[in-house]
């Protein structure tokens, strides 16, 4: 029994390790390299990285502000009424998740463009065409982009904020008199603070530092596109490490700000219940009203995409409203590109290792946590869970510092000759939490009895994580799983900071670098597009038929 | 079938709040022992400890005189039978009692006869291809009894395993664990807080409080002879009649009468409701009483009599009719009335 102790605590203090060396290094690396005042003071004197600053920020709580709109509704919706194809919404959920924003960001443009769609659509009602992305219109565009693909995080914490208030606690407000709007306002509005501080803080910090989406649309007065653009002077300008840190800095502001606005007395939501479902049926027609709802926000995150298709098949479309001309050829010059193929390879094995890394290092912290109760374990999972809360472009450019700071960094992950275990890596530690959070919610709805039970019929430890825990929780580590390889395919920061030599490329750099190719470059990147649109849907829905009918409990957590 | 013996078992969770202090038992083969206790006794802890998902601050557990305190579960052979019974969904009710079997190394045709004759001894030989979310509690419950018995364990453990099942199935229930248990020669111990079921059933129990066994012996030993004052009003009703203890005899108000047993620094007599009976006028060894309350129950009735300064409650099967404030003469069973703490 001792043996197995050490054991344990020998895999814990592994993988403590890992989460040290590829998680706290870069970490300290990039403060340890940005930390130099007079730059900091520099930036802050310098009006274009003050303007990116302010710009990157607006754009934060904008975004913010929309998911908010969007996911408090939707969840509101889901929560209060039954009515027909609720089944199906969690599903739609899972579309904009898995589209990049970044791909969407090219058929965005074919959209809301000077000659695009809604421009020619007013010009055939005799109405002016209106510059929807010059200017301000950029802006906006950026942060409808980003809540259109960041607004299932918020829905899901809510939702599941929302499951677990108790809801007699409504009824006994109603039983004192509270009508419908009160209730809702001094009742659920507060103990849904949770879900809106979990929600909240994700998809702030995450728009606020997004990389991907404004460098599509050439909106480059935003801190991250700044931090990207430097680094072609790297060799000779610390300066963008100064950014980061900076942007570091603000995210946690952000954190302990929000912090500070949705804190919850301990135990205020604390009851907790497998109640029934107090879902209300609507009558007539109204019954449509929330799928209706559901569609429309699904309809509008994937137009974008439809776009992109719609282009990518075109030859022509230029101020009309539909495709003119339908022609197959953007896709033989995407394929033709000496880029795009090796880089689907390239994206295939780094997202595959990633997988492997993140389900092997989020399982085991979920079981160190729940299951082993190791001492210390509580530490582990804060610092496993805290990727969630560090850019993406933080930690691509801490590795980046790495690999130029340490020789053994160096060695083992060259970003020149060979990012396969630098690009694994780092995507594999920002899909940990994934993992950790599926697999725990698995462990936490299976009771530890029945592996009790198979220790008291003779099986040994690990016999029972592979006959009793793991097939319990098989839909958990499958949804982690895939959740780690999708999110790795479609990674944009550190695939733009760490591939450096075209050979490399993974699929997302590949795009950035087609789109910007003068000419064709733009048509033959949207058909590349589609293409990785198409194979991240074969691997998804394969893993689903894999999965049968278990693809409902991704959205148990 | 082994024999159990534990030594001095000593467990907190909490430091300083002993929940099993220092405690010590015997059991010996083929005995369907119960540990009987109220709720938070520690009862479940110790079944825990001898399956070894629960390790003991000390003290040592012999399994037929080897020492297994330092065995992990799945090394012990202590089967349990879980209070939620803990059967695996995702296996099916065939698997769920072949895992344990199949470890063991059993396979094929005896894997098949095995199983079977585990589900036909709880009378559910149709339900091996069952789903086990597709049964009822009591066919869940009577599945997790048959994955026990199946690996034919040197100690069969049994958590409160009839509490969540309806009266009626309980009943059956009850004769069936007897009946596999007593025609295997099992060793069974069986942790319940429903002193029917413990009187009913056991071979020999043990009254558990606050970690320390209160007492032990047979049902009929520990249900006549109680030993404090907390066994004997927890298997069952029971009247502490206040009075002077000297040389085996207990002097009341309303008479004097011998003591059974004999315990140090007895200061009162105790006597169960049904050993009190009416009695007509002249009876060697009785006395004078007053109904004050009455509970008819139909195939029998509760009395509550003032005897001097005592009330008295008594208990008579087929009762006649009285009254309250009717005159009556009671009398002691011989040997019923005990001397106590």
């Amino acid at each position: 029994m001792i043996f197995r102790r050490v054991i344990q605590y020998l895999l814990m203090l592994l993988l403590a390790l890992f989460l040290v060396m590829f998680l706290l290094l870069p970490l300290f690396t990039v403060v340890g390299e940005g930390c130099d005042w007079q730059l900091i003071i520099e930036i802050f004197r310098s009006p274009v990285y003050r303007e990116g600053l302010f710009n990157s920020f607006a754009i934060a709580l904008v975004t913010t502000g929309i998911v908010a709109m969007i996911s408090l509704t939707l969840a509101l919706l889901y929560d209060r009424y039954d009515f027909p194809g609720k089944e199906y919404c969690s599903i739609l959920m899972l579309l904009p998740m898995i589209l990049p924003p970044f791909v969407g960001a090219l058929g965005f443009q074919q959209i809301l463009g000077y000659y695009g769609v809604v421009n020619s659509i007013l010009t055939q009602c005799g109405l002016s065409r209106i510059d929807f992305l010059g200017g301000e219109g950029k802006f906006w565009s950026v942060c409808v982009i980003e809540a259109l693909h960041l607004y299932p995080i918020f829905y899901l914490n809510l939702i599941t904020a929302l499951g677990n208030i108790d809801p007699t606690l409504s009824d006994a407000a109603a039983n004192l008199g509270a009508n419908r709007r009160q209730r809702f306002f001094r009742i659920k509005l507060p103990l849904l603070k949770s879900g809106f501080l979990a929600g909240g803080s994700i998809v702030m910090v995450w728009s606020f530092t997004e990389l991907g989406t404004p460098l599509m649309f050439g909106y480059n007065r935003v801190t991250p596109v700044q931090v990207f653009n430097g680094l072609h002077e790297l060799d000779n300008n610390p300066l963008p490490y100064s950014l980061v840190v900076i942007m570091l800095t603000v995210s946690a502001l952000i954190y302990l700000l929000m912090r500070k606005i949705f804190s919850t007395p301990s135990g205020a939501a604390a009851v907790k219940g497998t109640m029934g479902s107090r879902a209300e049926k609507l009558a007539g027609w109204r019954k449509f009203l929330p799928a209706g709802a559901f569609l429309l926000v699904a309809l509008l995150s994937v137009m974008p995409h439809l776009a992109l298709i719609g282009s990518a098949f075109s030859l022509r479309w230029y101020d009309s409203v539909l495709p003119q001309v339908f022609t197959l050829e953007h896709f033989d010059n995407a394929l033709s590109n000496p880029l795009v193929l090796p880089s689907i390879v390239n994206s295939l094995r780094y997202s595959a290792l990633a997988m492997l890394i993140a389900v092997i290092c989020g399982t085991l912290t979920a079981l160190i946590s729940s299951r082993w109760k190791l001492r210390g374990a509580g530490l582990l999972d804060l610092l496993s869970m805290l990727p969630l809360a560090i850019p993406g472009l933080v930690i691509a450019f801490g590795f980046l510092g790495m690999t130029a700071e340490y020789a053994w960094a160096r060695a083992i992950f060259n970003p020149v000759e060979n990012p396969l275990w630098l690009l694994a890596i780092a995507y594999a530690v920002r899909r940990i939490p994934y993992v950790v959070r599926a697999v725990t919610a698995g462990l936490e709805q299976t009771p530890e009895e029945l592996e009790n039970a198979a220790r008291n019929f003779g099986a040994g430890p690990v016999r029972t994580m592979c006959r009793i825990t793991f097939p319990l929780i098989s839909a958990n580590l499958l949804v982690g799983g895939l959740f780690a390889f999708s999110f790795s395919m479609l990674e944009v920061s550190d695939s733009l900071i760490l591939a450096q030599k075209s050979i490399f490329f993974p699929i997302t750099k590949a795009l950035l670098e087609l789109s910007q190719i003068l000419g064709a470059g733009p048509a033959s990147a949207s058909a590349f597009g589609v293409w990785a649109m198409a194979f991240l849907a074969v691997t998804l829905v394969s893993a689903g038929i894999l999965m049968g009918r278990k693809i409902g409990a991704i959205f148990k957590f | 079938m082994a024999a159990v013996f534990l030594d001095g078992i000593c467990k907190s969770f909490v430091p300083g709040k002993r929940v099993l202090d220092e405690l010590s038992l015997e059991v010996k083969p083929g005995e369907l022992f119960f540990l009987l206790g109220p709720s938070g006794c520690g009862k479940s802890t110790l079944l825990r400890i001898l399956a070894g998902l629960e390790k003991q601050d000390s003290g040592s557990i012999k399994f037929d005189g080897v020492e297994i305190s330092s065995l992990p579960p799945e090394k012990r052979q202590a089967a349990m039978m879980f209070q939620n019974y803990a059967l695996w969904p995702h296996l099916s009710v065939f698997e769920n009692i072949a895992f344990g079997l199949r470890i063991l190394g059993v396979s094929g045709k005896r894997l098949k006869e095995e199983v079977t004759s585990a589900l036909e001894a709880v009378q559910l030989a149709d339900c091996a291809d069952r789903r086990i979310p597709s049964l009822s509690g009591g066919q869940q419950q009577r599945v997790a009894l048959a994955r026990a018995l199946a690996v034919r364990p040197a100690v069969l453990l049994l958590d409160e395993p009839l509490s969540n099942l309806d009266a009626r199935l309980r009943d059956t229930m009850r004769s069936e664990i007897v009946r596999i248990c007593r025609s295997r020669g099992q060793t069974a111990i069986y942790v319940t807080h429903d002193r029917q079921e413990a009187l009913s059933m056991a071979d020999r129990m043990a009254v558990l409080k606050d970690g320390k066994i209160s007492q032990f012996g047979t049902p009929r030993e520990l249900y006549e002879r109680p030993a404090n004052r907390f066994c004997g009003s927890f298997l069952g009703d029971i009247n502490f009649i206040d009075g002077k203890v000297e040389n085996g005899k207990l002097i009341t108000g309303f008479g004097t009468f011998p003591l059974a047993g004999s315990v140090e620094n007895a200061v009162c007599g105790a006597i169960r409701p049904e050993r009190i009976r009416f009695a007509a006028p002249g009876t060697a060894g009785a006395f004078r009483a007053v109904i004050t309350g009455s509970t008819f129950l139909g195939d029998s009735a509760e009395w509550l009599c003032r005897a001097g300064e005592c009330e008295l409650a008594l208990k008579e099967i087929a009762p006649a009719p009285r009254c309250i404030g009717d005159e009556v003469m009671l009398v002691f069973d011989d040997g019923f009335l005990i001397a106590m703490q």
